[in-house]
């Protein structure tokens, strides 16, 4: 079930056990069918269960889709170093909530999924690198490692199996850069957390110059599904192009909201009227952000045919990223709203590339002139200029995630920013 | 806010008084679960994870000795080299002083043998390694997109008010920092609210006075 | 066969223009193989490239994003931009994010006339700023040493950062923050004090962020003529430019030469410049305690020559180019033979430079130790260059002293030669016993050459112009030669190399044609001796 509110709609694979205290345990998790995958796997062999994953379609679920299969395909077949698995719980994408609520709840669903994709890519060292703000949820996680370790299910030849692997769960430090996956494993190397320039991709050189995959939480969650049931069953949720079930967080002025585990594909309306509950009495629909802040704002009129796939939020204008869906209904003040969000940008950018070090505090300072009254019609044409002459011109996409609610908020709401330009006034909240 | 979603303040960590689930505190924290981790952290594996935060913080601890040093010495195993180690040890570090000093960071360099000035550069490029030492309890109010569009910057307000406090600024008696916090990861629960090491979700500006009371008086 | 690919090459175009590079080459060094330089800040050739500057960035057809040319490999085929709309408009924005926070220091700045920022954005920068916000301030920091740090003017290339950790490897910088906060620091008070080779951050740094204390407010880069020329204060020979203005040197930049000093020079020598300086110089031939002409003072010393019978003992110093000392080698021949000694001082121990391992601050404090034992003189003294002229000061034949100061020396040194030639560049009180005191030039006032540590014979040219009529010594002593032997006069350096080469197989078949500007090794580098 998702948490804390469930719908009948939902399609619960991973979050089948939300809100079940037992189901973090070891045995709990035994008993409700975990662990069952792991000999299967080992039968399966590794090509076949690569193979098995890129046929189900899964596509990488922490905002940019992907294809796991392929990219684990990526890793050398010939093992020659070490290879690394590394687990992606730097969950710091405003709007996304959802892996630390696999963290606590089902954490040995993610062991379980990290043990079969280690195998399959022949990485016998895990790290499961997760922010630093998740006191709890990592001490539950190493909880669970502990219990894995304690049932013969990590460490040296697992079930017999003769793979071994070692699971570390390593604490970030508060970054949100660091889930970048190169920005990552350079923070996991002990360095600030500045992403690497690709080419090398991980899986030439990663964590310590090594072949690394980098997964989400999610992902890896999803694994024992397709082991267990297959990728016909797997795709028999979601799209063509965009398989399987996602956990969509949804935030903001809903009154349900919350984890919702939907095929992809899903409506993005009836996500928010049915699902959630809808808007709030006499409120109405001015705008939703369906991926997380990094990616563009899509107004009412564009929300009405969304369908929320990778493909589907494409056609509507914008991108999926890590579902996580924010609602704002007629009383945002999107001007203010827009500042916070890149603020939040200019205070996480890793400070290496020039366009997003300066142009990111340079728009947040527009902003914030402009939400104090004092902007310029001048300025809208600023910071649609300075935000394109940063997009695609660094090492990673930060300078992107400025532009993104940049430039599709002032097109799309000019009218708010020449309200307050104008006026003072401030359209929506008071 | 919502009238179908007031949720008295008693529920911190999760939104049980939803309908759906009745869940105790202790069973969504998961603290049964995870026990009093012990000071020497348990399987290597986890050694990163914090045990607890120590209430009573010593910026002249010693790094390391005892169980910490047990710790420490289980967490070098986990790595290929020193440098890797060094957010945690950092965090290991911090756990005891309080915050990491210019002598911490020093000191941190020696121990995993970098360069003093590398340190000092990873310790600055991370927001969690306090620079400065902070009051007894921090407290990290999001104000990031989902949080602000239900009332964050408020609940940051009314935290500021009942402190006394500026903003970053510790109160006089030492006990109260309050600072912004980025999207913590629990947008669905808005306002979320990190005090130390422990989540308190759907805060709203009434609870503060509650909030603080109870953190007094239990001292986490 | 030479239009035949070889597996090991790449060809693309460039600008419309062919090139064919080896495998592995970046398109930013394929491009400067044919002449086209792409801006950047970041990328320097003796460090790693993190290609953060974003200045790099050029079109390659069909593909959707501009590549950073530092880190791009080249690839066959490849049809490469650095001028066309996309990369140009690239580089405007780029150049405008560096000017959001940085001062209009110009007119203030020592970086001025030779900034990077400067010259890009004069070429390719917006001709409006239309920031309105306050900049950052941050104000200068004092990092210790000879380095001060300009923070507001500092474009986080981080090449100083990477060179203390690459090259010097002795981490003393770091960034600390992160984004619009990031800065370029040292752990805290613990600056660059002590460090043999910080020195090299001024050069690297692109814009006027880390400047020299000692060049602060000195000259300005467009006043400065810059010479190159071969560091003096050891054997190590880094190859260097003379950057003199109003006939002083300003201060000593490092030359690149991959096989010596790489792109780096220490700051020992660096900092060793002002005894060019110096204006106590012999400025005209004395003869007899009187000031006269060339002419006259020449003649008269060839007919003292002429009857002198005793045997000749010559003094030299480590400081003496090739030419000069072969020169005097030949003369002493000339004269009957007779015993060569220098003087040099040496350091306990030598510094290395350990990520660029050619680079050494050498134990011999002198550029041309090899050069006096290929010669085949002698070495006298002690490690600081003193004592060791007892067997000299007393001998009462011809006593010839090229170059040495002879500070430490009595009253009465040479007081019983029967014929005693002071060739010097500064007066000295031990000279007030020679009969001729002849006036010469310092390296930097002359075309030579040294031969450095490896045994590599590099070429120095003229930076200054010589005081009253000194002339260089190779000069005089080949003048001499040459009236006594009926030989040429040496009229230029190279004729003047030309000569020596015949005296010592070490320099036979190598002309001044083969040095270029950074030299070639000797003849036998294994005959030349270690120390």
């Amino acid at each position: 079930m998702a948490y804390p509110y469930t719908h009948e709609k939902e399609v619960r694979i991973l979050s089948k056990h939300f809100g079940e205290p037992e189901a973090r345990t070891l045995d709990g998790w035994k008993a409700r069918g975990g662990y069952r995958t792991l000999n299967r796997a080992f039968e399966m062999g590794r090509d076949k269960v690569i193979e098995e994953v890129k046929a189900s379609g899964l596509r990488g679920r922490g905002g940019a889709g992907f294809p796991a299969g392929v990219k684990w395909s990526f890793m050398p077949k010939e093992k020659t170093r070490p290879h690394y698995l590394l687990c992606n719980a730097d969950e710091s994408e405003p709007g996304t909530f959802k892996d630390r609520e696999l963290l606590r709840w089902t954490p040995h669903q993610l062991i379980e999924g990290m043990i079969i994709a280690a195998y399959a890519i022949q990485a016998e060292q895990a790290y499961v690198y997760c922010r630093g703000e998740f006191f709890e949820t990592t001490q539950i996680l190493a909880r669970a490692v502990e219990e894995a370790y304690e049932a013969g299910y990590l460490g040296q030849d697992i079930l017999g199996s003769g793979f071994n692997l070692d699971i570390t769960v390593h604490c970030g430090g508060g970054a949100y850069i660091c889930g970048e996956e190169t920005a990552l494993m350079n923070s996991l190397e002990g360095r600030r957390g500045t992403p690497r320039v690709k080419p090398p991709f991980p899986a030439q050189a990663g964590y310590m110059g090594m072949p690394s995959t980098v997964n989400n939480v999610e992902t890896l969650s999803s694994v024992p599904f397709i082991i267990a049931e297959g990728a016909e069953a797997y795709r028999k949720n979601g799209t063509q192009e965009s398989p399987g079930t996602k956990l969509f967080c949804v935030s903001g002025h809903v009154r349900k909201p919350g984890n919702y585990e939907l095929p992809l594909g899903f409506p993005l309306m009836e996500l928010i009227n049915d699902v959630c509950g809808g808007l709030k009495e006499g409120r109405t629909l001015k705008g939703v952000i369906p991926g997380g802040s990094s990616v563009p704002i899509l107004n009412a009129e564009e929300c009405a045919d969304c369908e929320l796939s990778f493909e589907g939020v494409i056609k509507a204008g914008s991108q999926l990223g890590c579902a996580s869906v924010i609602v704002m209904d007629d009383s945002t003040d999107i001007v203010k709203e827009v500042r916070r969000m890149v603020g939040f940008y200019a205070h996480e950018s890793c400070g290496q590339c020039t366009p997003c070090r300066e142009g990111s505090a340079w728009t947040e300072k527009i902003l914030r002139r402009i939400e104090d009254g004092r902007g310029t019609e001048e300025d809208l044409d600023t910071l649609v200029e300075v935000t394109s002459q940063m997009e695609g011109t660094t090492i990673c996409v930060l300078s992107d995630s400025v532009a993104a609610p940049v430039k599709s908020s002032i097109r799309k709401f000019r009218g708010e920013y020449l309200a307050r330009i104008r006026t003072g006034e401030k359209v929506g909240a008071a | 806010m919502s009238e179908a979603r007031k949720i008295p303040f008693n529920n911190p960590g999760w939104a049980g008084n939803t309908g759906e689930f009745s869940l105790t505190e202790a069973e969504v924290r998961g603290d049964e679960y995870v026990g009093r981790r012990p000071p020497a952290g348990g399987h290597p594996s986890g050694a990163s994870s914090y045990p607890y935060m120590l209430a009573e913080k010593d910026p002249d601890a010693p790094l390391f000795e005892g169980a910490y040093r047990e710790r420490f010495d289980k967490l070098r195993t986990r790595y290929p080299d020193a440098r890797s180690a060094l957010l945690p040890t950092l965090a290991m570090a911090q756990e005891l002083r309080g915050y990491v000093s210019p002598g911490t960071m020093d000191e941190v360099a020696a121990l995993l043998d970098l360069s003093p000035a590398y340190v000092r550069g990873v310790a600055t490029f991370y927001t969690m390694y306090n620079k400065r030492p902070v009051g007894r309890f921090l407290i990290q109010v999001c104000t990031n997109i989902s949080c602000s569009l239900c009332g964050g910057d408020d609940v940051l307000r009314a935290f500021l008010n009942n402190t006394g406090t500026e903003l970053g600024e510790t109160s006089e008696d030492g006990l109260f920092t309050v600072v912004e916090a980025e999207c913590l990861a629990a947008c669905g629960f808005p306002t979320t609210v990190q005090i130390n090491s422990r989540y308190y979700e759907n805060v709203t500006p009434k609870d503060v006075p509650e909030i603080l009371e109870r953190l007094k008086a239990q001292g986490e | 066969m030479a239009d035949q690919q070889s597996p090991k090459t790449v060809t693309l175009t460039i600008d419309s223009q062919q090139v064919t590079v080896p495998k592995g080459t970046t398109l930013l060094k394929a491009a400067e193989a044919i002449g086209v330089e792409i801006p950047h800040y970041c990328y320097h050739p003796g460090l790693s490239s993190p290609a953060m500057c974003r200045m790099c960035l050029v079109e390659v057809e069909g593909w959707p994003k501009l590549a950073p040319s530092c880190k791009e490999v080249a690839q066959d085929g490849q049809v490469v931009f650095t001028q066309s709309e996309k990369a140009r408009r690239q580089r405007t924005g780029v150049l405008e994010f560096y000017l959001v926070n940085h001062p209009l220091d110009c007119p203030i700045c020592d970086q001025s006339g030779e900034c990077k920022l400067q010259n890009f954005v004069f070429s390719e920068g917006r001709q409006h700023g239309r920031g309105r916000e306050p900049k950052r301030v941050l104000g200068r920091d004092d990092f210790g040493g000879d380095v001060l740090f300009n923070a507001d003017r500092c474009v986080m290339c981080t090449r100083c950062v990477r060179f203390m950790r690459e090259v010097a490897e002795d981490e003393r910088l770091t960034v600390v923050e992160r984004g619009n906060r990031a800065i370029i620091d040292t752990f805290f008070e613990n600056g660059l004090e002590g460090s043999p080779f910080a020195g090299n951050i001024v050069d690297i740094c692109p814009v006027g962020a880390l400047i020299s204390k000692d060049f602060l407010h000195k000259a300005r880069a467009w006043d400065l003529d810059r010479t190159p020329s071969v560091c003096p204060s050891c054997s190590q020979g880094c190859n260097i430019t003379l950057d003199t203005r109003d006939n002083l040197v300003q201060r000593l930049k490092p030359r690149e030469n991959l096989e010596v000093n790489g792109w780096w020079m220490c700051d020992f020598g660096r900092h060793n410049y002002e005894w060019i300086n110096r204006g106590d110089r012999l400025e005209a031939p004395l003869v007899d305690g009187k000031a006269t002409g060339w002419p006259e003072a020449l003649e008269a010393l060839l007919s003292r020559l002429d009857g002198a019978g005793g045997s000749g003992k010559g003094v030299t110093w480590a400081h003496a180019p090739n030419e000069e000392m072969g020169m005097l080698k030949a003369l002493m021949e000339h004269l009957g033979g007779g015993e060569v000694v220098y003087r040099s001082p040496r350091a306990p121990d030598e510094t290395p430079l350990p990520g660029f391992p050619p680079l050494i601050r050498r134990k011999e404090l002198a550029p041309n130790d090899r050069g006096a034992e290929i010669f085949g003189f002698k070495r006298v003294g002690d490690q600081n260059g003193e004592g060791g002229l007892e067997g000299v000061a007393q001998h009462d034949g011809v006593l010839i002293v090229v170059g040495d100061p002879l500070t430490d020396v009595g009253e009465d040194f040479g007081s019983k030669a029967e014929l005693f030639v002071y060739l010097g560049t500064r007066g000295s009180p031990a000279a007030r016993n020679a009969q001729f005191v002849l006036p010469i030039t310092t390296f930097a006032e002359q075309e030579g050459t040294y031969t450095n540590v490896q045994g590599r014979v590099q070429r120095f040219w003229p930076g200054l112009r010589a005081p009253g009529v000194a002339r260089p010594g190779w000069f005089i002593l080949g003048a001499l030669l040459a009236e006594l032997s009926g030989g040429d006069v040496p009229t230029s350096a190279d004729r003047a190399f030309a000569l020596v080469t015949e005296r010592a197989p070490e320099f036979s078949g190598i002309s001044y044609r083969d040095l270029g500007n950074r030299g070639t090794p000797v003849n036998h580098p294994a005959s030349v001796s270690g120390d």
